[in-house]
């Protein structure tokens, strides 16, 4: 399926320019900490708040920090805490909507119902609020955490709504009448066939990951400094009022936000032969529009009922 | 309908009590008395008193969380923590109806720039104009909401054009322009896709085989097509608004609930916190309940459908 999966991407034209995009950055973040001669953290108040030039091809900050080191820096703690928070979504999102699907229907409405109140509260509050039950003390974890405690209910109603449908298939029905237990059942039988599901949700998920982290360092709740993360190197841009220091991190945040859309686009494409799965009144959506919901909770859709 | 609306408002309540109840138990999990000085030696000890008086932590829980609610439903929030003498309820009436004003106004204009360039979005859907205006919507939706606050606050607010601060309009148009963006892009494309489908739809093209006006079949046969599921999107909408919010009123310094929600995370002020939360689920709740109640009063299918 994999490699199917690889092939389709590759062909649409979307995915493969959000590939291209993704690995662009991810190879920025990685390859610039360590091919870059300046530290992300040396301070030196002689080239304090300069414009970019040789030297420094994107400036230096208020220290004399040399801001593409700490951009590249800044995007590998940002995009290594928002994966880490992306595997507890998943791990998390999946168990939930295991337990949800394969529990008495009366137990599953209300395991659902819950995923509906909480995808209708924002997030941002949400992450701020469990950041300050961590008493502020802020480390890379502690955001995680955060992060994780805001994300996992869409990957729950993915896998849930992917699970009922396997459930009435044969093969699972044949599994379950030979009497293959619950969790062998799952794991498997049920686990291998939501490998797809999940993959769509990590690439919904990662950007607005992404994208919260950034805002709650950018309002100085994040990771602590000296250790540079996006929303760091915004925050303090934001203080010291130089937009220069502020468009830099939302560049990035940009770019990684939309090709990780594209390849969401990508996948769901590969995913359902035939362009949509479902017309909604609201339509299939483009992968912004479902990063938004993903972000804020899906859109209820009166179609739905009918 | 009257049933659709009572059964909503039902579970509007429902979710609005295990809200409370989620906030007030996390008030308790911040140690087992939450106002113990040994542990909190920050907190004054008559702030405490007043606390514990306000709490009645003498009582079981239940009992607790009663009174608690009681409180709430009167609309007291009890002391705050970070200043000796001020108790919440005050400070929120100051706070609450400036952000209300605030992000009224954004979604308002939000409206006003996204439909158009929606609208434009799916007519030229195809062309570069189209390409473009897409494009456009995107950006505004990608581009975290505290870059543009940064750029109106440096480049516009720093002219006589525009000041910081909240009250006259002069200070007031800007930040509701930058709260707007980022919701815009979002009702730009949501209209785009809502408009898109209309136009592939066999009314609209009767409506054209009639030879009625583009203007007109658009306005009258493709729009009210494309707006249940922009009701719909209420929700997702107001999450867009209250996050950008916190990075408005920060950088506009405007003194709104976001910025107070801000400030008593830094300073730890969990009264505080607590109270704003539960603003916070109540404007919620009621945004759920009323984009329910417009669908449903618009779709009959929806009032028919459910359970």
């Amino acid at each position: 399926m994999i490699r199917r999966l690889g092939g389709d991407l590759l062909r649409s034209r979307a995915g493969l320019a959000g590939l291209a995009l993704l690995l662009a950055v991810a190879g920025f973040v990685v390859l610039v900490p360590w091919l870059w001669g300046p530290d992300a953290d040396t301070i030196d108040f002689a080239v304090a708040k300069q414009p970019p030039s040789g030297a420094h091809p994107l400036g230096t900050d208020f220290f004399g920090r040399d801001l593409l080191a700490r951009v590249a820096a800044g995007g590998r703690e940002s995009l290594g805490i928002s994966c880490a928070a992306l595997a507890i979504v998943l791990a998390f999102g999946f168990l939930y909507g295991a337990a949800a699907a394969l529990l008495p229907p009366r137990l599953d409405a209300v395991l659902m119902r819950l995923v509906d109140a909480l995808l209708a509260v924002p997030r941002l509050p949400v992450i701020v609020i469990v950041l300050v039950l961590f008493g502020l003390n802020t480390s890379a974890f502690t955001v995680v955490v955060a992060l994780s405690v805001g994300g996992w209910m869409i990957p729950a109603r993915l896998v849930r709504l992917e699970l009922v449908a396997l459930r009435q298939r044969p093969f699972v029905v044949a599994a379950r009448s030979v009497g293959v237990g619950p969790l062998r059942l799952v794991r498997l039988h049920l686990l291998p066939n939501t490998l797809g599901v999940l993959l769509v949700a990590a690439f919904l998920e990662l950007p607005t990951l992404v994208l919260s982290e950034a805002f709650a360092s950018a309002l100085g709740l994040g990771v602590n400094p000296p250790t540079p993360t996006w929303g760091n190197i915004a925050y303090d841009g934001l203080d010291e009022a130089r937009a220069w220091q502020v468009f830099l991190p939302s560049v990035a945040i940009a770019v990684f936000t939309i090709a990780a859309n594209l390849v969401a686009d990508g996948i769901q494409e590969s995913l359902t032969p035939g362009g949509t799965t479902w017309r909604g009144r609201s339509g299939p959506g483009t992968g912004v529009e479902r990063a938004v919901r993903a972000l804020f909770g899906r859109p209820r859709r009166p179609a739905e009922a009918g | 309908m009257l049933v659709y609306v009572l059964r909503r408002l039902g579970w509007s309540v429902v979710v609005f009590l295990t809200t409370l109840l989620i906030t007030f138990g996390l008030m308790h999990a911040i140690g087992g008395t939450p106002f113990n000085a040994s542990e909190s030696s920050s907190v004054p000890l008559a702030a405490q008193w007043r606390l514990e008086a306000y709490y009645h932590l003498d009582q079981p829980w239940p009992v607790q969380f009663a009174v608690y609610l009681w409180h709430i439903v009167r609309l007291d929030f009890g002391p705050m923590l970070s200043y000796r003498d001020a108790s919440l309820t005050p400070v929120m009436k100051e706070a609450v109806p400036i952000s209300l004003q605030l992000s009224g106004l954004a979604a308002a204009v939000a409206v006003v720039l996204g439909f158009p360039l929606g609208i434009g979005a799916a007519l030229r859907r195809g062309r570069a104009t189209g390409a473009l205006l897409t494009v456009l919507a995107t950006i505004l939706l990608a581009v975290p909401v505290f870059l543009f606050a940064e750029l109106g606050r440096d480049y516009v607010a720093a002219t006589p054009l525009a000041t910081t601060g909240w009250g006259s309009l002069r200070s007031m148009w800007l930040p509701v322009l930058v709260l707007a963006l980022a919701p815009a892009g979002y009702v730009a494309r949501l209209v785009r896709a809502g408009v898109v489908e209309a136009l592939g739809e066999d009314w609209v093209r009767a409506a054209r085989a009639k030879g009625l006006r583009r203007g007109r079949v658009v306005l009258v046969h493709v729009l009210p097509g494309a707006l249940t599921p922009f009701l719909a999107a209420a929700i997702p909408m107001l999450a867009l608004l209250i996050t950008s919010a916190f990075f408005v009123e920060q950088i506009f310094r405007i003194p709104g609930a976001a910025s107070l929600f801000i400030e008593s995370a830094d300073r730890r002020d969990y009264p505080a916190i607590l109270g704003l939360t539960a603003v916070l689920a109540l404007l919620v709740v009621l945004a759920i309940l009323a984009a329910d109640v417009a669908a449903a009063a618009l779709d009959p299918r929806v009032r028919e459908a459910r359970r």
